[in-house]
């Protein structure tokens, strides 16, 4: 059942013996044989120490997890395909022993060690959908104080994640405003022309003058507006990979684009917030 | 070094490193012979190599639960004082080397080593339940666990005197006895071990009997216990006894010949009890056998004919007197240091100088040929009392209190012990080696003092300690328990199993609440964080310690002044340089702040 917030207790923790658990209680049968057969005081003391321990590290382990509360955190949007982090605050009364979290299915856990208080744990995830997901089953597990028990717990966290389209470079559909084009004066440096230039970037002017052949650089102007669409011919959901990647991009390198997509459109923006937008937009339109 | 540079040099881990000297050692003093030796050797090295090439966390869990058995192993073959300190050393290391691991690092070296002693006393009380209270069972089988090689000195099953021209006079300890308190110590009683009944004209033999497993004897009461015996590692699965007392546990017995045998028989250090015996026992009324008949070989002409000599006196006991009367006769001299003697006929009738087992060999050999069955047996003779400062008196019996003597068939009155060496010239004693001619040491002469002495004086003191563990610790056995549980249950021992149950979990619950106790004290800043806990303000991410202090303070203004002073106090212990004294200050005024805050307003 998924949930906001989940306090651990006797309803919802389970504990087995762990295979060391076996192997010691295996230990102790074992010196207790022998103790028999020597008629050795100190060894069958020290199997029933053995087996003490056992039985008082099953509610040690248990109390480990005992009491924790679970509640999910703001998890930010990331990309599908890629390592999400998704954040749980974990509240407990006094310091624990270390305990272990991780999804099922993922590979990557984290070993936290709770202090009193309230502590943050980010825990990774791979999603492989966009749109808003829900993280998979979450498990918490301990052996400690001994190794002897494993003792667990599953929660599906409530709060979804935000996965914006996978990044896959590509092609993207882009209108530019119509005073920027090639062939114009609003050139501010030259180079030297590589092969395959096109003619409209040589200056000509400069060749006529007697200088070398050379290629215009262009600066693109601070409020130059490129509006993004998906690329003809292009599956949409491909399309929308090549799409997040390019706005990517963009926020990178601090441009202004707008996105139009068939449902919804963007005006052009900067910042993260745009990009944010943007994103939000390609994961759920 | 200051105090974070001694954690880093002693890091958790390594404290599974420090079991591994004590069991080492106690692996030194193993006899590689006896059943039990190799595997534990299999098992300490299993986790050396564990401990020295742990790529994986169970690794290192393995390594712990190795030395825990190892020292289970070893705890079965050594159980004297030493040994059981060792190892309960050795199982606290490799137990706080276990915690250590999976507490990752989480405590200090010093923490940790509290909070494992914490936890195995907490099991102990579930632990002592058990052992006392579940019913013991007796082995389950028994095997033929006694080494057959290995040397050790002390007694041989083959007394050959005539190879010996000095008898080596080893000083090192063979066994020791106590006694119930209030009786006197047997100083001069002869403690037989072996019978040589075999004689093939120069050494006597001694012939294992089979091995036999032996019928229940039933319970014991401690008020039977008439000695408590430690033996040195010894070749002979027979061990040092009077010959009168009874076998006191199920792996005991006494051999048709007089010996008593002990069934976990090992190169090791051994202990046992028996108990009185007051009517005579089996052995001694055994009818002999014709090997204890058979006549001396033809290559000892003299002997055979003094021998046949006696023989046309009518009985057993004349023959005897006769043969006394004649060694006495002779000027038969005691030395340690005889010189060459060829045979027996030699040592009678022209050498005439010898020890214990040449005159033992002689008259055993003389009654036979007088058709008077007799046997060579070898043990100990007398021993040294020593009064610890510890414990009860003990006696001594050391290696070089070996002595030989005789037994005799008389009709009528079974086998009779007979000391031909008492018969030999005693003023001309060369030394006073023999146990009875040793004067009792006087530790309080101060003349006697001299650094020789005193390591005797304070081995005879630990010695002194080891006898009152070993009594104190062997008599927990099946028989103590059955003794205890008709105490306490009377006639109701059906309700045994339901009384061990609710025990256990009343230990059970005994060890949590340790746990629980320890876990609310000692960490200071836990402490406060838990009463703080108690104001209604927990933690938040990025919350100080002072920040959570203003916040209780905010919310319970009459506790605005302590609240601040616990504040500033943790402010100075965790951030401020000082010296021990000023850390001790603070620590003891957080306590006490805390106290007043705990406290109903």
């Amino acid at each position: 059942m998924r949930s906001a917030e989940l306090t651990l207790g006797l309803r919802n923790l389970y504990i087995i013996p762990s295979r060391f658990g076996a192997l010691w209680l295996g230990s102790a049968a074992l010196l207790l044989l022998v103790a028999i057969q020597t008629t050795s005081n100190s060894t069958l003391l020290l199997a029933f120490v053995m087996l003490a321990l056992l039985l008082l590290a099953m509610f040690l382990t248990h109390d480990t997890l005992q009491g924790l509360c679970l509640r999910c955190g703001e998890p930010s949007p990331t990309f599908a395909a890629e390592s999400a982090t998704y954040p749980l605050l974990i509240e407990s009364r006094h310091r624990r022993p270390p305990l272990r979290l991780r999804f099922r299915k993922a590979s990557d856990s984290a070993h936290v060690q709770l202090s009193a208080g309230v502590t943050l744990v980010g825990l990774s995830w791979r999603p492989e959908h966009r749109g808003w997901q829900q993280p998979p089953q979450l498990q918490i597990e301990t052996i400690a104080p001994l190794g002897l028990f494993i003792c667990w717990t599953r929660w599906n966290p409530q709060t979804p994640q935000l996965i914006w389209p996978r990044r896959r470079r590509g092609p993207v559909l882009e209108q530019h405003p119509p005073r920027w084009r090639d062939g114009l004066d609003e050139w501010n440096d030259l180079r030297p022309v590589r092969e395959g230039e096109r003619p409209a970037v040589v200056d000509w002017a400069g060749v006529a003058k007697g200088r070398p052949l050379q290629a215009k650089v262009f600066t693109v102007p601070d409020d130059v507006e490129r509006m993004l669409k998906p690329a003809a011919g292009v599956p949409i959901e491909q399309a929308r990979e090549h799409l997040a990647d390019r706005i990517w991009t963009l926020q990178q390198r601090g441009e202004r684009y707008g996105l139009r997509l068939q449902s919804k459109t963007l005006s052009p923006g900067r910042g993260l917030q745009h990009r944010n937008a943007c994103l939000e937009a390609l994961a759920t339109e | 070094m200051n105090r974070h540079g001694r954690q880093r040099l002693f890091k958790p881990e390594t404290l599974a490193w420090f079991a591994m000297p004590p069991l080492l050692l106690q692996c030194l003093t193993l006899n590689w012979s006896a059943a039990l030796t190799w595997p534990t050797y299999a098992l300490l090295i299993c986790a050396l190599l564990k401990l020295w090439r742990c790529s994986k966390p169970f690794d290192r869990r393995l390594a712990a639960l190795l030395q825990l058995l190892s020292a289970g192993l070893l705890a079965s073959q050594l159980q004297g004082l030493l040994a059981t300190i060792l190892q309960l050393i050795a199982v606290s290391a490799a137990f706080a080397g276990l915690l250590g691991h999976e507490l990752g690092g989480m405590l200090s070296v010093r923490a940790l080593l509290r909070r494992s002693l914490q936890l195995l006393l907490a099991a102990l009380p579930l632990a002592l339940v058990l052992f006392l209270f579940v019913p013991r069972i007796a082995p389950l089988w028994t095997t033929e666990l006694g080494p057959v090689r290995g040397a050790v000195t002390g007694l041989s099953s083959d007394l050959d005197p005539l190879s010996i021209e000095r008898l080596a006079t080893v000083n090192a300890s063979a066994a020791r006895v106590s006694v119930p308190d209030g009786e006197a110590l047997p100083t001069t009683a002869y403690w037989r071990v072996l019978v040589h009944e075999q004689f093939d004209g120069r050494s006597w033999q001694h012939r294992d009997p089979p091995f036999s497993r032996q019928p229940y004897r039933g319970l014991l009461n401690e008020s039977e216990i008439s000695q408590w015996w430690v033996i040195e590692p010894s070749s002979t699965r027979a061990v040092p006894w009077d010959g009168r007392s009874k076998p006191a546990a199920k792996d005991q017995w006494v051999t048709s010949e007089g010996e008593l045998m002990v069934g976990a028989a090992s190169r090791q250090k051994r202990s046992f009890r028996l108990r009185k015996g007051t009517d005579a026992m089996r052995w001694q009324l055994r009818p002999p056998f014709d090997s204890e008949r058979k006549h001396p070989p033809a290559s000892l002409p003299r002997l055979k004919q003094l021998g046949a000599r006696f023989r046309s006196l009518p009985t057993d006991q004349e023959r005897l007197q006769a043969i006394e009367r004649w060694f006495k006769n002779q000027p038969f001299r005691y030395s340690l240091n005889p010189g060459p003697i060829t045979d027996l006929d030699n040592f009678l009738f022209e050498n005439q100088v010898g020890f214990c087992g040449h005159y033992a060999s002689a008259f055993a050999a003389l009654m036979r040929s007088a058709d008077v069955p007799a046997r060579v047996v070898s043990g100990y003779l007398g021993g040294r009392q020593i009064n610890p400062l510890t414990g009860s008196p003990y006696l001594e019996l050391r290696q070089s209190d070996a002595h030989a003597w005789v037994e005799v068939w008389l009709e009528g009155t079974g086998w009779q012990q007979v000391d031909p060496t008492l018969w030999a010239d005693r003023n001309a004693f060369d030394n006073g080696n023999q146990g009875q001619q040793r004067t009792k040491l006087t530790w309080s002469d101060r003349a006697n003092w001299s650094p020789g002495r005193l390591g005797q004086w304070l081995q005879g003191q630990w010695w002194g300690l080891d006898m009152a563990w070993t009594r104190w610790w062997l008599g927990l056995n099946q028989s103590s328990q059955q003794n205890w549980l008709q105490a306490l249950l009377g006639t109701q021992q059906k309700w045994l199993g339901l009384f061990v149950v609710l025990a256990c979990t009343a230990s059970l619950s005994l060890g949590l609440l340790m746990v629980q106790l320890r876990l609310g004290s000692h960490q200071p800043l836990e402490q406060s964080l838990r009463l703080l806990a108690d104001f209604g303000v927990t933690p938040l991410p990025g919350d100080t310690f002072s920040d959570l202090c203003r916040r209780a303070a905010a919310a319970h203004p009459d506790r605005n002044q302590l609240l601040g002073a616990m504040a500033h106090h943790h402010q100075v212990l965790t951030h401020a340089s000082l010296n021990s004294h000023q850390r001790r200050e603070h620590l003891r005024e957080w306590w006490r702040i805390q106290r007043e805050l705990g406290s109903p307003s």
